[in-house]
């Protein structure tokens, strides 16, 4: 044992500090390594959104080359949900959009990092193979993807799902559950670019699970499918909270909503209609800015409630 | 004692232990058991490699795709016959998107390469730091401002782009700096990396939320009693953080880091408002679309072999170009996660606990 030689004759400067509670040092420190982000987040995030929210309950003009805003209270909203016969629309379809996806594309990443993981030849090769969607959908490489989706060529090339369809349908199910299905089997090829972060974040989440947990588990006999129900899903579920915000999130910032007879990004119609050039249409940018953030904030909040009774934690 | 490999050692040890299928086969004495076990094992082993093989089919494919035009020699370009190998292979437009007037790609490389580290180091400092404080050092508030967490990982950068273009053009904390210069203006950091240092080390940089509320999850996973033992042993808060939980947490604060390092790398958004620099190699990426025709015909006049063979109006030929910048671009991301990948491990989070 290491001899610890500061014991004796604590600095004086520091004994206000030694007399503290340890809950309030605990909360002391807690502000300390708070502190970098708690300056960022007030400089450079909630001034912002502070602003926007103040924006979208004004009408702005424009006077000597600044924005100048009037209170006018709920005005912009009753634009934009009201007369613009766009946005509603566009929220409700990114919404069931939403709903349709994330399920499967969790489920889908934590399939992925569960084969991925373990001690198999070349895992080091596809492991790396999996990191490819995230660079591809940072930008880098775009423009080919834009061009013509090379996904659902690459699917269609690997295999017809066309009779696996004609299958389904002809099989007496109900056709909701067989539609919703179809559609989960024709999207497999392009959920899997865009779960890349989340099978990260489950490979992370599955190596920290203790490998004596599952000798524990195969000495009581346990069956795989037991041992995934009651080790590994417990264990990766506060990783499913991670990545069920932001597969939402994401799913929301990346929405295609129907725009007249094309589609167009949600985001990017909200940018449109903000830098639209006339002054009042900042403050309508701001209102769907608003509902955007409140419909997300919303939809994060019941799900991750819900999801976040059944999380395991240690403390 | 000569060394073994990993694999002979494995199979010794399973010849000494007489627990190899293989070993019970030679040695006659296998039973049905053993036979299912084996038998289930291949075909996990098969299901795995058919599955993993499919999926990374899809997810090659847009790469292969761009490889197929870089390499593909300037006489063959567009040739419709052309679905996965290029008829006449040339390097004509790596070497065209190499050069100075494309990407000028060692120089540039060198300059993301550095720029990005500090983004990363900052970054997952900083994030760091808050998820701890999140999960363990609660206080008063901590679990409102949890919700700003969950906020800026929902708000769209798009929305607070003009403010935080503001907040940068006329920098200014408090107030401090306009007092100190005495004219009462901020400091002008817009085109200087250290705007975007401080938004990192501020953790407001690319999809910070996103890490904190990661790292969070990841530190509440960890069983509380080794933080416990260290302060009753009479470890600091700091002490504990960096000797312990970041210790305990390395997956996690990888993952964080892989991730920190690939979006910084590509980002193309916060370089575009903050810090143009062109040596950054996504932004110069991203502005090279626009004008490769240009940036071709400069490239061609520097070199005579090229001059006879580059049309730069050719739509098939600006294309392979581009292709070959973007491989430029995303191979050394690539080699990191090849090497970076092998310490991803199975974590010992709960060594030295015992009887837990």
């Amino acid at each position: 044992m290491k001899k610890d030689k500061k014991t004796a004759a604590p600095k004086p400067g520091l004994s206000w500090y030694k007399r503290m509670d340890f809950s309030k040092k605990t909360a002391l420190w807690g502000m300390i390594f708070l502190l970098p982000w708690l300056i960022g987040l007030i400089f450079f995030f909630l001034r912002p959104v502070v602003n926007t929210v103040w924006y979208s309950l004004c009408s702005m003009r424009m006077e000597n080359g600044k924005f100048v805003g009037t209170f006018n209270g709920i005005e912009n909203l009753k634009w934009v949900l009201g007369v613009n016969a766009n946005y509603n629309r566009m929220i409700t379809t990114a919404l069931t959009n939403m709903l349709k996806e994330v399920p499967f594309q969790i489920f889908l990443a934590l399939f992925i990092a569960m084969l991925l993981n373990g001690e198999y030849r070349g895992r080091g090769i596809f492991r790396a193979i999996f990191v490819i969607p995230i660079i591809l959908a940072t930008g880098v490489a775009t423009f080919k993807l834009r061009e013509a989706s090379l996904t659902t060529v690459a699917a269609e090339a690997v295999m017809d799902m066309k009779w696996l369809e004609k299958l389904v349908i002809n099989s007496g199910i109900p056709e909701e559950l067989t539609s919703l299905l179809v559609t989960y089997v024709n999207d497999i090829f392009t959920v899997v670019t865009t779960c890349g972060v989340q099978v990260l974040l489950f490979l992370s989440g599955l190596q920290a699970i203790s490998p004596t947990l599952y000798e524990v588990a195969k000495m009581e006999g346990c069956t795989q499918f037991e041992t995934f129900c009651k080790i590994t899903l417990p264990m990766v579920s506060p990783t499913i909270l991670v990545c069920l915000v932001y597969s939402i999130a994401e799913s929301f910032a990346t929405a295609t909503v129907p725009y007249n007879d094309t589609t167009m990004k949600l985001t990017a119609y909200i940018r449109q209609i903000t830098f639209n050039g006339a002054a009042e249409y900042f403050g309508y940018g701001a209102a769907m800015s608003l509902i955007y953030f409140v419909v997300t904030l919303v939809v994060i909040g019941v799900i991750c409630g819900i999801v976040s009774k059944g999380v395991f934690y240690y403390d | 004692m000569t060394k073994l490999s990993r694999k002979e050692r494995m199979q010794k040890a399973q010849e000494m232990a007489g627990i190899s299928f293989w070993v019970d086969l030679r040695m006659g004495r296998l039973t049905k058991y053993a036979v299912q076990k084996q038998v289930k094992r291949i075909v996990a082993m098969i299901f795995r490699y058919v599955i993993l093989i499919c999926l990374s089919f899809v997810v090659i494919t847009p790469l292969w795709n761009l490889v197929r035009d870089a390499f593909t020699a300037p006489a063959v370009l567009g040739d419709k016959s052309t679905s996965w190998i290029p008829q006449q292979f040339s390097s004509i437009f790596m070497d065209m998107a190499w050069s100075k007037s494309l990407m000028n790609y060692l120089p540039s490389l060198a300059y993301s390469l550095f720029n990005t580290v500090i983004l990363t180091f900052l970054q997952v400092l900083t994030t760091g730091l808050a998820a701890y404080s999140f999960a363990r050092l609660k206080f008063k508030g901590s679990g409102i401002l949890f919700f700003f967490v969950v906020l800026t990982i929902v708000v769209p950068t798009d929305s607070i782009m003009l403010a935080q273009y503001a907040a940068f053009r006329n920098f200014d904390i408090f107030g401090l700096i306009g007092l100190i210069n005495g004219s009462g203006a901020g400091l002008n950091l817009i085109d200087k990396p250290a705007s975007q240092y401080i938004l990192a080390a501020t953790g407001m940089g690319v999809k910070s939320g996103l890490y904190i509320y990661f790292m969070r999850q990841a530190v509440r996973g960890l069983p509380i009693s080794i933080e416990e033992a260290a302060h009753v042993d009479g470890a600091g808060f700091l002490r504990t953080f960096f000797g312990i939980v970041v210790p305990s947490m390395s997956g996690a604060i990888l993952t964080v880091s892989v991730l920190s390092f690939l979006w910084n790398y590509t980002d193309t958004y916060y370089t575009g408002l903050l810090n143009r620099n062109t040596h950054h190699l996504a932004y110069r990426y991203s502005q090279l679309q626009g004008n490769v025709r240009w940036d071709m015909d400069s490239a061609a006049k520097a070199n005579a072999d090229w001059l006879t063979v580059i049309n730069a109006s050719d739509p098939f030929m600006q294309t392979a170009v581009i292709s070959a910048c973007a491989i430029l671009v995303v191979v050394p991301l690539l080699i990191m996660y090849a090497f970076v990948q092998k310490r991803f491990v199975q974590g010992a989070a709960r060594s030295g606990l015992g009887g837990d």
